[in-house]
This record gives C-alpha cells, sequence and structure tokens, in this order.
C-alpha cells in the first residue's frame, strides 16, 4: 500500500508544467480569445512532449503510461486553461478507442494528425466535434451539437469525468495563486488586503479543499487505471470535491479581487468559466452524488476505516 | 502508487482484528472524562498494553512492536472499526511520546516511554494559562533553576486528563525577563509533586474532562526538561505537529463515525430532511478523503519527508468533518437528540460525541489559528500583529 505518487511519476507533469508555464501564459489567452481559439503551434509544442500518446501502449508508437500521469498532467492543463483539446482528446476519447481495441489510427494519434473525438450522451455536446457551433460562456472552449450517435458507455463517461476532475484541482489551484498574488499586492487602509485575517481564512479555506480534494483525485486515478470494480464510485467522488474545490476558488478569487475580479480585463474570468463548464460537464453533481449515494447508503460497497481502499 | 495491501499487511491485519475481537469490552465504557470512566480507560490501556499493542509504531526496546505507519494506520483502522474506547493516554502517545523519541536523551526514553506504553502513567497537557490561549507564547507561569531543580509558580488551564492523570508536560519560562518564544523549557513533570493543586473544570457535558493547574513552589528535577534551556518553543512546535498532522486524529476514529451516521440515516431515512442525505454521503466523502490524505502523509513521511504547515490544513479538516458528522446526526435524531439516553437504554452516544466535537476546532491551536498559519505559511500573505 503506498499513496506516494513516486518522483520519477511526477517528473513528466512537472516538465509540461514548465513548458506550460512558459508558453501559455495569459496574453496567450487573449490573444485566442481574439481569434480562432485554435492555435496549431501550441498543439505541435504538445505532439513534441509526446502528449497526444501519453496513454498508447509503446507498440502503437505512445509512452504507454496509465491514466494517474495523465491526470497529473490534466491538472496542469487545467493551471493554464489550455484552450487545445489535449485533455478530451488524448486522455478520454483515445484511451476509450483502446478500451474497445480501436487502434488503427494510433499511429495519426501520437503524430496529433488525428484527435479522437468521443460523444457522449450525457453531455448533449461535443468538445472540439464536428457540427453545428454552440456557445459556451467560456470563450475558449469550441461545442458543437454531436451529429454521430452518442455513446452512453460509462467508461467513457468515467473517462471525461475524471480527466475533467483533474482539470478543475489545476484551475482551482491557479485561482487560488491569482487571489493570493492580488490579496499581496492591492492595499487598503494602509496595508495589502491580504493581510486582514477575513481574505486570509477565505483563502485558507480554498486550499483546504485543495489539500483534501488532491488525494480522492490520484487515488481515482489509480482505481480506474487499476480496473477496480468500485472506480466509478471513486471517480464521482473526485469528480465532485473537485467541483467544489473549483467553484470555491472561483468565487473566492473573484471576491478577494473585488470590483477589478468582475471586469473581462483581469485574467481570473478565463478559469472561472472553464470550472463552470467542467463542473457541469461529464455528469452533473446530481448524477455523480448519486453514483455515491448508490454505494454508500444503498450499500452497494464496503465502508468503514476497514474498508479504505476498498 | 499502489493501492493494494502486502500479504504481511493483510496478515497483520487479521492478527489485530482477531485480537481485538477477542478483547474489545462488549459494552462501551463509561467517558473518560468522569473517575470512573477514567479508570476503566487505564485499565483498557493496560489490558492493550498486555496484548503489546500499545504503541505499535514504537522500538520493542519501549514496549513498542517496531512497525511503520502504514501498519499503524491498519492498526488503527481495525481499533476504530472494532468499537474500541478512547485513548485515554493520547496525550502521552501521541503526542509527548513523539516528541521524546525525537527530542530525548536515551535516559528519558528509557524512563518515560516504556510505562507510557505499558499505560502505567497517564499524561496531561499544561499548554494553556489564563492569559496565553492561541497567543501560547504569552506564557508566565515560571520555572527558575534552583541548583539541580527547576521551581515552577503559577498557573495553568484547560489541562486536558490532568484531573485524574499522573504527569504533565508542558512550557515554561525558564529566562527571567524573557518575551515571547525565548526563553521557554519544555518541562514534565509528576501531577502529584507537593505545591501542585489540581482544579477540575466541569466541562458543557457536566465531566471534570480538564483542569486548572496551580504551582507554588513545585521543585521538579533538571533532567526532567526536554532539550536544551529555551528551546522549549521549538519542541512544542514539533509536539503541535503531531497533533495536528498525523496521529493524534487518525482517519479510522472518523471513518467509524460515517458508517455509524449511515446506519442512523436508514434507520430514520423516512423523516429526514432531503439535506441530510447528501450530508451523510457527503461525511464518508470526507472521511475517506482524510484518510487517502493521511496514508499520502504517511508515505511522504516514510520516504524521509516531514509534516510541515500543511498539518494546520489537516487540523482544519477533521475538526469541521466531526463536527459536521455529529451535528446531521442530532439533526436526524430529530426529538430525541437531547435524551442523553436512547429508547434502548444506551448512553446517547451521538449528544455525547457532539459536546466532544465543538471543542475540536478550538484545541490544539483554534481553527482560526490554523487558517492565519495556513495563509501566512502556505500561502505567504503578509503577517500581521505579534508572531
Amino acid at each position: 500500500m503506498d499513496m506516494l505518487i513516486a518522483p520519477e511519476r511526477l517528473e513528466l507533469a512537472e516538465a509540461v508544467r514548465d513548458y506550460l508555464a512558459g508558453t501559455h501564459g495569459p496574453e496567450v489567452l487573449r490573444r485566442l480569445d481574439a481569434g480562432p481559439n485554435r492555435d496549431p503551434a501550441i498543439w505541435q509544442g504538445l505532439v513534441d512532449m509526446g502528449l497526444p500518446g501519453l496513454l498508447v501502449p509503446e507498440t502503437h508508437g505512445g509512452l504507454g503510461m496509465g491514466l494517474l500521469d495523465a491526470a497529473l498532467i490534466a491538472r496542469e492543463c487545467g493551471r493554464v486553461c489550455l484552450a487545445e483539446p489535449l485533455v478530451e482528446s488524448a486522455f478520454v476519447a483515445t484511451p476509450w478507442l483502446i478500451a474497445q481495441g480501436q487502434t488503427a489510427n494510433l499511429a495519426a494519434v501520437v503524430a496529433g494528425e488525428y484527435r479522437p473525438v468521443a460523444a457522449h450522451a450525457i453531455n448533449g455536446w461535443v468538445a472540439d466535434g464536428e457540427g453545428e457551433s454552440v456557445a459556451s460562456i467560456d470563450p475558449l472552449r469550441r461545442l458543437a451539437a454531436p451529429v454521430e450517435a452518442q455513446s452512453d458507455d460509462p467508461l467513457l463517461l468515467d473517462l471525461g469525468a475524471l480527466m475533467s476532475a483533474a482539470q478543475l484541482v489545476g484551475l482551482a489551484e491557479a485561482m487560488l495563486d491569482q487571489a493570493v498574488e492580488y490579496a499581496k499586492i492591492r492595499t487598503q487602509f494602509g496595508q495589502p488586503v491580504g493581510a486582514f485575517q477575513a481574505i486570509k481564512h477565505k483563502l485558507a479555506d480554498v486550499s483546504v479543499a485543495l489539500e483534501f480534494a488532491r488525494p480522492v483525485l490520484w487515488r481515482a486515478a489509480q482505481a480506474l487505471d487499476d480496473g477496480a470494480e468500485s472506480a466509478a464510485l471513486h471517480v464521482s467522488h473526485a469528480k465532485l470535491v473537485a467541483t467544489d474545490a473549483a467553484y470555491l476558488s472561483a468565487e473566492s478569487a473573484i471576491q478577494v479581487h473585488g470590483a477589478m475580479g468582475y471586469t473581462y480585463e483581469v485574467d481570473l474570468h478565463f478559469w472561472m468559466k472553464r470550472a463552470w463548464a467542467l463542473g457541469g460537464a461529464w455528469g452533473s453533481r446530481a448524477f455523480h452524488l448519486a453514483r455515491i449515494d448508490a454505494a454508500v447508503i444503498g450499500a452497494a460497497h464496503p465502508i468503514g476505516p476497514e474498508n479504505t481502499f476498498a | 502508487m499502489h493501492l493494494a495491501y502486502t500479504p504481511q499487511q493483510q496478515a497483520f491485519r487479521a492478527e489485530v482484528r482477531a485480537w481485538l475481537a477477542a478483547n474489545v469490552p462488549p459494552a462501551p465504557l463509561l467517558t473518560l472524562e468522569c473517575e470512573e470512566g477514567y479508570h476503566q480507560h487505564v485499565g483498557w490501556e493496560r489490558q492493550l498494553a498486555s496484548g503489546n499493542w500499545g504503541m505499535v509504531t514504537w522500538p520493542e526496546a519501549y514496549g513498542g512492536r517496531g512497525l511503520d505507519l502504514i501498519e499503524w494506520l491498519i492498526f488503527e483502522e481495525e481499533y476504530w472499526g472494532a468499537g474500541a474506547p478512547l485513548r485515554v493516554n493520547q496525550n502521552g502517545i501521541f503526542l509527548l511520546g513523539p516528541t521524546i523519541m525525537e527530542y530525548g536523551t536515551p535516559e528519558q526514553k528509557e524512563r518515560f516511554l516504556t510505562p507510557m506504553a505499558a499505560g502505567e502513567k497517564i499524561w496531561a497537557q499544561a499548554w494553556s494559562e489564563p492569559g496565553a490561549g492561541s497567543d501560547m507564547a504569552a506564557i508566565k507561569t515560571t520555572a527558575f533553576r534552583d541548583g539541580d531543580h527547576y521551581v515552577i509558580n503559577g498557573q495553568k488551564t484547560w489541562s486536558s486528563r490532568a484531573s485524574f492523570a499522573d504527569w504533565g508536560f508542558g512550557l515554561f519560562r525558564t529566562e527571567e525577563g524573557s518575551q515571547r518564544h525565548k526563553g521557554l523549557s519544555f518541562i514534565l513533570f509528576d501531577l502529584d509533586t507537593p505545591g501542585v493543586t489540581r482544579r477540575p473544570i466541569r466541562q458543557l457535558h457536566g465531566h471534570p474532562g480538564f483542569a486548572e493547574l496551580f504551582f507554588d513552589d513545585v521543585r521538579v528535577p533538571v533532567e526532567n526538561r526536554l532539550a536544551g534551556e529555551g528551546e522549549g518553543w521549538n519542541v512544542a512546535m514539533a509536539t503541535a505537529g503531531f497533533e495536528r498532522g498525523l496521529m493524534l486524529r487518525s482517519p479510522g476514529r472518523f471513518q467509524a463515525a460515517a458508517r455509524r451516521l449511515v446506519e442512523l440515516f436508514r434507520q430514520h431515512e423516512h423523516a429526514a430532511a432531503p439535506s441530510a442525505r447528501e450530508a451523510v454521503a457527503r461525511a464518508w466523502m470526507d472521511a475517506q478523503a482524510y484518510a487517502y490524505n493521511t496514508y499520502a502523509v504517511a508515505a511522504k513521511i516514510m520516504a524521509g519527508g516531514k509534516i510541515g504547515a500543511e498539518a494546520s490544513l489537516n487540523k482544519i479538516f477533521w475538526s469541521e468533518l466531526d463536527r459536521t458528522m455529529h451535528r446531521t446526526a442530532m439533526q436526524l435524531l430529530g426529538a430525541a437528540a437531547e435524551l442523553r439516553h436512547l429508547a434502548d437504554g444506551s448512553i446517547n452516544e451521538w449528544l455525547e460525541g457532539y459536546m466532544f466535537s465543538l471543542s475540536g476546532p478550538i484545541y490544539a491551536g483554534s481553527n482560526e489559528i490554523q487558517r492565519n498559519i495556513t495563509a501566512e505559511r502556505l500561502l505567504g500573505l503578509p503577517r500581521v500583529g505579534a508572531g
């Protein structure tokens, strides 16, 4: 039993974090917002790091890594509010196709030339898919009304929910960082507003929510990767706590920014809108809560201290 | 990350489970906050020690089993799952013990750890003073040197277990005229030393769970000081780290409470508010999250890491989780919430537990202090006031 994420597993995610921090700052979001939302050069950078093939077996030219690795990287994508459809394509649709034995196009996936799209009935839209455009409040999301039949496969839903949870954690972390930085520089009553306990305690609460969302996320990723019978329960748990943490972080961050936070000029809104989008995608709060309810209150799952990892 | 127990860990779990099944008292003990219940719990500590279960992580030389933190967590899971009694010596085994392990001399380890694991000496803590609560650096009680003794004068308060315990530990000002964190020393003392007066304080449940301690020229040998003279603050912070960080509240306790809450909900489902249903699911989620986090912290420590200011996040989370779970139970109980005994004659443990849960966000550094620590040390927000 080991809940530690091995340092060597963190290295790739840290490399992705460094790369995105250096190439995908808020100025990029503004440029994409003013233009066509997508940038082949950004996508190519992700391809050069091997990320579309992260979950593709090595026999097909991919990196052959697992869902925990993907979740670690999805969190980094959330942290920078990545616009390119890496997570939904490479970490949701691709492993789902592989699980169904659809391996014909994997070389093109690894090369970044083919970006699989998976439409699930629970969403009612497809991200970065073909079809009539559907407007999202998130200016960098590209939603389309699905033209093909939508799947109702629970594995696809779990992959989507897990990777949304991972991005939500990254989004929440980034919004907390933005609020902290603003609270340090904005002065009122002769001191930084971050010196006031009312601000400190609000932001400390976000830290608490995140501290106890992260291990749920990693545990869910590992459970789904292991093919554990209870994986769906843990994915729902992760989706709920990540969504709650992201909403809390967003509302706390806008409050700390004051009226500045309500403007289009401050970067915060990009992250906040992505959090709203992903919080409802791949299963609403009610959907995931119902799965937990059925397992825990409905006695479908063993609970109690002897069953921590059941 | 590997989410399966080794065969050795599974065998250990089976061993713990079998011992507890044969030894846990069939009926709950009286509360350890009353004198009779205290002595019942001391008896239980000695029974645990007879099976060599006093503190499984300690070296065998001090009455432990030399096990690692994962095995400790397994022990705790089985312990709380079996409905075993509260640990009356928790101040000793979970707080002072690890501190002595880190800062004590070989003589101090031999002298204090062995009887602690054996349940022979029960420990009280003596941090707070009338003028030093959340602001612990405002401690005024003095312990000045007189030859090979310290002479203690002053007053401590809210001293947990001090109504009945054998020994106490706390911070005292050993340097005359010193201020704040400086000039403090960490001293252990026999509560029966001449000059110590205990005045039990009746808590809101009616029992004397803590006490005031008055020190009137109390002579304590210098060898009872832990670490160097004047280094007490850092030693106390290490103790507080254990308290907030890992050991004091193992996840098994909350997971067991969450399971009982689920069972209570099933009994009251027909009359439960819709919000109760989510609160019950949430109790399971949060207790599980706390367990995963504890396993991650344990793994980090085993890999050579340390617990830092994130211990404050832990303390906020478990104390508020505990209060929320018990509040949910009180609401489910409805008109029965106020009854000290339920229809079957058993003690209303949810009521007792709710009262106790109200102390969690206050003791071990109030949650307001923990939020300040979080904001200043983890988030880097500006510090204000005297630090």
